[in-house]
């Protein structure tokens, strides 16, 4: 079906508008509905979280909730709303000046679940944990219900009268002593509301700010190149990847699209096959260095050096580098260096440097001026302007702040953030704030920041309100709401109308205001499209060929930070995988998804080397005094091998005050030694042990080792191509027979799983796509401690190798589904049984909770509901939930089902179209989001289904096949690509 | 005169000591139950009494609350409870088995104690008995487990281990209890006829169900408790065997294994001799028994714990040998971790507890040493806990070691075993105060006197007589 078919579909919309006409459906939710007001504290923090998980009551509610605004659906869209039939629509998630496309599932208008949108190049159908998880967020029951004067509720009319009593004198002043501080966006609507706001007063300041930006990979690009662009990378064309200290599989900002790209050259379909090769050099051990064929772990200070060196390096072995000198460089790591350049030269066109975005400006430099001279330019790495885009800019926060303590800024508008808790601690801006008269602060939630202002103005979730998105000069999204804003919050877009016209407009006028001026001609049906589409789609990639200054080796040359420094402790600063930069701390979701490579939930950590430990007498647990020029805190340090030595390792984001009742006080905020002039990176720091520890750190995994067990099985390309059968051959073992005739499973559909170890990231997307999914309950630290979180999708991550050098993998293991289950056999009340396709379901009714199953299942996938997670989950929590899956109460044993709503789902839907269902059609949700496409799914029993097809690869075998078990999930065994000349003898 | 010619007989020193008439023996039984306890006895009601009051209202709040409050988690579904059942199950052999298979084989020594232990073993079976049942999650549905017809048309699963046990451990309640009464009739009905209150004499005339000690009531008493004896000594066997098979079926290294069978059974009674000789050698002080439980009868419990120790220390050996002849690595690893893993404390306790101790009564001064047997006795029920405990513990590491946790107890796993001894004090406690605690009738059935012998012709070979 064409697109412009399917939208001939979907006119019905106008009569969902007719239907909002009669004013009944549109009300806003009383007050009565328990939507977490600031004073109702009726709701233990215990109670959340254990609670945090499923049910349906609120689904008659939620119904009435239906933006007015003429949305467009998806795909697949029903005739009109049928009960139980859930819809997609497209919108788009901003976070900082990115955003990712995402399609969100809706049960009769009640949001509930985020996947990637596949039409939308950001993220061309899989979705990364920040995107899946803001759902909840969206119901978070703390957040903002009212606009807020000081500690007295108010309305937001009158925000607007107070605001139009200091409209008049800005108008006049030209704006003299008016600030805003906004977080970054790449948003048409947006940047021209903030020109009209500067036409309007010339003289107000606008500071762009935000913790966790990639201001320095723009910053380098204007050292290369003399203007802001962004670096794009196109690991799908690059046969050899060096990455200094980028996590560009899971942290940097174009993730998904970076592990889509990456994990092409992963799956091997034969021995033949060819592989990539990625080398990392990184301090801190992350999945990025998890997934390399080489992985050098140095100290934060190192890595400037390094690259300088390699340039020299490259330049010696023929390179042509105008402007270098070809002395030598350091010769620490000379033998390293010598076999990564020879690697690089000879894959010039189809390899890639990447730089961190926490790096220095100038290493972005000088890899922009490697890959020019590499000539990946366009072929791997390419770059995008930043138009209708504000960046983060520490600089002008400075002086932002400084101007406020001076006096100088009589009315301070904050739109998003949380600057009070996130901003760099030597700037004092919570106490510059308190000079400032009016503050205002548009939020999410009544956090540190608001409890400053005396305004504040709840913000609509991106769920809730109209916006838009830009990335670079074609790609255009349009925010669109899924649900009327729960708290009747106000977008950062009617905000800043407000400010800027002195007017008031819904953001459906401004948005649409914005998109006539984008799309000149044809504009309804362009519109309905985009909105359809949920991308808007120029097609005009970066074009001209951008050329490196002449000038940029002398820039970067002088720079101190390519010199090596000291021996010091060094620090290095990180979002948290979890709870991003602070924003998601009143998450449940995230805040147990267990981090991937300390596999901590529910705290942060100091992460140390094992041989920084040992020099300090640490262990896991122990709280040690960090000290930075003359700041400190206290914080208990975990142990990762694999990190760099005398390297520690801070996430920061955690120990918030006033985030909600499950983010306060939650780990340790690390904001406090953070500086100006240590963003990311900092040398002289101090540590030493205070002889207390926490012994209720709660982390999923307790032990590392696969104790020579063959579970993740790996080999190189060259012992692969040599035994293409290495992974069966791994384990020998005699002829099973079962003891009693198996199950006939020749007929019908038989669902099975492969999972590609090789493409596995280890990134997490399909453990909180699966929590979504399923309405997995959140149970908190102490349940987590105690080791029963409720993930029915986990991760595992081991280490291997020497303690120090140690390298990581990982395998997502969930209920295999044997066809000779053991689970089954054991359950007294059989509650646990296999259905004629191979499924092994889990009747909850049947459940009497004997946990025998759980005992007996040898790969420990079956999770029990000890308490009852789900009993006093807020109501608007509720309304999170999937209502096609079971809510489990206390006492039963749940676990993966391979998704069997989705799988009934579309076989009602065959059936109804009188077919079979075809391949693909069934896709799980851990599948589905999948970056790197890692996890496939369909029917074992069709020759041609793509599963079947994976399965008969060489590399495939069966988790403890050896138990005559028969897992229906397989796995692909992991292949490294080492460069021979960097193997050890 | 009489006694000697027993003496010759019998071949063996008499079982009972101090020469009583059957007169003093009844008079020395009953007078417990008819006169005010000892002293000691109060205190040690209240105790127990308290602790099983603890124990339900812990159980009550485990009902209320859910499972969760117990230190279980993910890869340990089992904890303290499933410790408890087979623990608390294990004690309850030795009963059965002093009185069925010792009376099949004709032990005569066994009438002394075998009240005392049959009492034992049905308090322990209640005790067991509650323990898988608390420990489901959703006990409000835990009748699922019987065949019941239903309108679900569901029947519970007889592939499951969990079912047998069902049957299993309820058949051996049922059969011991039947056994355990029956033998008291005729004890009750000499109650009754002592009874000094009306209340008395109608409580021991129920349950002495008429009881007037004619022949044929004696014959079909003989009858029915030979055939109670005959149904019972396979249940002795059974009924730990299928315990067993709770671990030995599943697929698990370290659970999974032939020996569990008869290693559980002897280990059972190895645990139950220990647990009677704890408690006899506390009667018979309290209530003067010495006579009647005597020496010899101690020294026989604790050949028997040498012996069925001994079994015990072998099954613990084989395993490992068979871990490591198997080539299997996951069974090897599950028996290194058990001895070097962090449980290795719990299995060195067993070690020195089940194989070590018994191995006193090698020595025939140890064996008939007061408190040494009573040391080693308490020692032996420990170790025996603690064999459960590292069984079952065997949870905490099996094949991916991503799943590897460590378990520790609350204070309401704690609170609720504390409890079962609670229960089963108490419910020991008033067996003593209102039940005659020693077999009066069977007794006086080992008494010279009972073997009458008016004919020196009945006298065996010259040189045997004097």
């Amino acid at each position: 079906m064409s697109d412009e078919a399917k939208l001939k579909q979907q006119e019905y919309w106008r009569s969902l508008e007719a239907r909002a006409a009669d004013g009944k459906v549109i009300d806003p939710v009383p007050d009565s509905a328990g939507f977490g007001h600031d004073g109702d504290n009726s709701w233990s923090r215990r109670n959340f979280l254990t609670l945090m998980g499923a049910s349906l009551a609120m689904a008659g509610l939620a119904s009435c909730r239906r933006p007015k605004e003429r949305i467009v659906p998806y795909v697949q869209a029903p005739e009109e709303i049928v009960p139980g039939n859930p819809r997609q629509y497209a919108t788009a998630m901003p976070l900082g000046n990115h955003s990712y496309g995402v399609l969100v599932t809706s049960h009769e208008g009640r949001p509930t679940k985020i996947e990637g949108n596949p039409l939308h190049p950001t993220s061309l159908g899989a979705a990364n944990v920040y995107m899946q998880a803001s759902i909840l967020d969206l119901y978070d029951p703390d957040r903002s219900d009212s606009v807020m004067q000081g500690s007295n509720k108010k309305s937001w009319a009158d925000f607007v009268t107070f605001w139009k009593t200091l409209e008049a004198d800005y108008v006049a002043n030209k704006g003299e002593g008016l600030a805003i501080l906004a977080e970054p966006f790449a948003a048409p609507t947006l940047y021209w509301l903030k020109q009209d706001f500067l036409k309007r007063f010339p003289n107000a300041t606008w500071v762009t700010w935000e913790p966790a930006g990639d201001e320095n990979a723009v910053a380098g690009m204007k050292i290369a190149y003399g203007k802001p662009l962004r670096p794009v990378y196109h690991f799908d064309n690059a046969g050899v990847v060096l990455s200094l200290d980028s996590d560009f599989l899971m942290s940097e900002p174009d993730n998904i699209t970076s592990a889509q790209g990456f994990a092409k050259w992963r799956r091997l379909a034969t021995e033949s096959d060819e592989m990539n090769r990625l080398y990392a050099v990184e301090s801190a051990h992350t999945v990025t260095g998890s997934m390399a064929d080489h992985r050098l772990r140095i100290k934060p200070s190192e890595v400037g050096p390094l690259a300088m060196a390699l340039a020299v390096e490259l330049k010696k072995q023929g390179l042509e580098l105008k402007g270098i000198d070809a002395a030598p460089g350091d010769q620490k790591y000379a033998k390293w260096i010598g076999a990564v350049a020879r690697d690089l030269m000879a894959n010039r066109g189809r390899c890639i440097i990447v730089a961190g975005q926490h790096q220095a400006p100038e290493v972005h430099a000088l890899v922009a001026s490697l890959n020019h001279a590499l000539g990946a330019y366009l072929k791997t790495f390419s770059l995008r302007t930043l138009e209708n885009t504000t960046l983060s800019d520490s600089g002008s926060l400075a002086k932002l702040t400084e101007k406020m303590k001076a006096g100088d800024v009589d009315t301070l508008v904050m739109l998003g953030g949380n600057p009070v808790f996130t901003s760099p601690d030597d700037l004092g801006f919570a106490a510059a704030l308190k000079k400032v008269n009016n503050r205002i602060h548009l939020s999410l939630h009544r956090d540190e920041t608001s409890r400053q202002c005396d305004w504040h103005v709840p913000m609509a979730h991106f769920l809730e309100a109209w916006s838009d998105a830009q990335a670079g000069e074609s790609q255009y999204s349009v925010i669109q709401p899924l649900i009327e804003p729960l708290h009747g919050g106000k977008s950062a877009v009617e905000l800043l109308n407000l400010l800027a016209s002195g007017e008031e407009k819904s953001g459906y006028e401004l948005v649409r205001e914005t998109w006539r001026k984008l799309i000149p001609n044809g504009f309804d049906k362009r519109w309905r499209k985009t909105l359809h589409d949920g991308i808007y789609n120029l097609n005009k990639g970066f074009s001209g060929t951008a050329a490196v200054r002449r000038d940029v080796w002398d820039n970067i040359k002088k720079q101190e930070l390519f010199r090596r420094s000291s021996d010091d402790l060094e620090l290095v600063f990180t979002p948290s995988h979890s709870v991003y930069d602070g924003r998601y701390a009143n998450n449940g979701w995230l805040q147990e998804l267990p981090d991937p490579v300390t596999k901590l939930t529910w705290d942060n950590a100091a992460l140390i080397s094992p041989a920084t430990a040992k020099e300090y007498s640490l262990t896991n647990g122990d709280i040690v005094e960090l000290k930075l020029n003359g700041r400190g805190l206290e914080i208990p340090v975990w142990i990762v091998p694999g990190q760099a030595d005398r390297t520690v390792v801070l996430p920061f984001g955690y120990g918030r005050t006033h985030a909600g009742r499950v983010g306060d006080e939650v780990g340790i905020n690390t904001y406090v030694l953070r500086t100006t002039d240590a963003m990311w990176f900092a040398t002289g720091l101090q540590m030493a042990r205070t002889g207390r520890r926490r012994d209720d750190m709660a982390n999923t995994q307790d032990h590392s080792s696969m104790e020579g067990r063959p579970i993740v099985r790996e080999a190189t390309l060259e012992e692969y191509r040599k035994h293409p059968e290495f992974a069966k051959e791994m384990v020998e073992h005699p002829p099973l027979v079962a003891l009693w005739d198996d199950h006939d499973y020749s007929k019908g559909y038989q669902w099975g799983m492969a999972i590609d170890l090789n493409a596995c990231t280890g990134c997490n997307a399909c453990v909180v796509a699966c929590q979504s999914e399923n309405n997995i309950p959140v149970v908190g630290r102490e349940q987590v401690h105690k080791g029963r979180e409720m993930h029915w999708l986990r991760i595992d991550r081991y280490f291997n190798g020497k303690p120090e050098e140690a390298g990581m993998v990982y395998q997502p293991v969930a209920c295999q589904h044997c066809e000779n289950a053991p689970c089954e056999q054991v359950c007294p009340v059989a509650a646990t049984v296999h259905d004629k396709e191979g499924l092994n379901t889990m009747v909850y009714n049947r459940c009497i909770g004997t946990r025998y199953c759980a005992n007996n299942c040898p790969y420990k996938v079956r999770r029990f509901n000890f308490f009852n997670f789900t009993r006093d989950l807020p109501e608007t929590v509720r309304m999170a939930q999937n209502p096609d899956v079971t809510v489990r109460s206390r006492g039963v044993m749940e676990k993966c089902t391979f998704c069997l709503q989705r799988i009934n789902r579309t076989r009602r839907d065959a059936k109804l179209a009188g077919r079979e269902i075809r391949d693909g059609e069934v896709i799980t949700a851990c599948q589905q989001t999948c970056p790197t496409r890692a996890i496939v799914f369909g029917n074992v029993n069709d020759p041609n289904s793509e599963v079947s097809k994976i399965k008969k690869r060489n590399r495939n075998y069966d988790l403890l096949a050896e138990l005559n078990v028969k897992p229906r999930t397989s796995f692909m065994a992991k292949i490294r690509n080492p460069n021979p000349e960097l193997e050890e003898s | 005169m009489s006694s000697d010619i027993n003496k010759s007989v019998t071949m063996e020193p008499p079982l009972i000591e101090g020469n009583p008439t059957f007169e003093s023996v009844t008079q020395d039984v009953s007078k417990i139950v008819e006169r005010k306890p000892p002293k000691a006895w109060y205190p040690a009601f209240a105790v127990s009494a308290t602790a099983a009051l603890t124990g339900f209202i812990l159980v009550g709040y485990l009902i209320w609350e859910g499972t969760g409050i117990w230190g279980l988690n993910n890869p340990v579904g089992w904890g303290w409870a499933i410790v408890n059942f087979v623990f608390w199950v294990g004690i309850g052999h030795a009963g059965t088995l002093i009185s069925a298979i010792l009376f099949l084989l004709r032990q005569r020594w066994r009438t002394s104690i075998n009240r005392f232990a049959e009492a034992m073993t049905i308090f322990a079976v209640i005790c067991a008995l509650m323990f898988p049942s608390i420990h489901v999650g959703r006990i409000w549905v835990i009748h699922w487990t019987l065949p019941i017809p239903n309108q679900m048309a569901v029947w519970p699963n007889f592939r499951s281990p969990l079912l047998w046990d069902t049957f299993a451990v309820g058949t051996y309640f049922l059969c011991s209890f039947l056994f355990w009464y029956v033998g008291l009739i005729p004890d009750l009905a000499t109650l009754r006829e002592r009874a000094t209150s009306k209340i008395k004499k109608l409580f021991y005339g129920i349950f002495s169900l008429g009881w007037r000690g004619g022949n044929r009531q004696w014959r079909h008493y003989e009858v029915a408790y030979l055939v109670l004896a005959g149904i019972s000594t396979p249940l002795v066997l059974s009924v730990h065997s299928i315990v067993s098979t709770d671990f030995a079926t599943s697929v698990l290294p370290g659970w999974h294994t032939t020996i569990f069978p008869p290693y559980f059974v002897a280990g059972a009674i190895f645990s139950g001799f220990a647990m009677v000789m704890t408690l006899s050698v506390i009667a018979r002080k309290l209530y003067h028994l010495e006579h009647i439980i005597t020496m010899k009868h101690l020294e026989r419990m604790n050949i028997i714990m040498l012996l069925t120790g001994s079994m015990v220390g072998y099954a613990y050996s084989t395993e490992f040998f068979i871990a490591w002849y198997s080539g299997n690595e996951y069974e090897t690893f599950a028996f290194i971790n058990r001895a070097f893993g962090p449980y290795a404390w719990a299995y060195w306790i067993m070690i020195s507890c089940n194989v070590i101790t018994p191995q006193l009564f090698w020595f025939r001064k140890l064996r008939t040493n007061i408190p040494v047997m009573f040391v080693a006795s308490i020692l032996i029920n420990i170790g025996m806990w603690f064999e459960r405990f590292v069984i079952v513990m065997t949870l905490h590491r099996d094949f991916l070691p991503s799943s590897w946790d460590y378990y520790s107890p609350t204070i309401f796993d704690i609170g609720i075993f504390v409890g079962s001894f609670g229960l089963f004090f108490t419910l020991f406690l008033l067996f003593l105060r209102y039940l005659p605690m020693v077999a009066m009738s069977e007794v006086k059935g080992v008494l010279p006197q009972a073997a009458v012998h008016h004919d020196s012709s009945h006298a065996p070979s010259p040189g045997g007589s004097q």
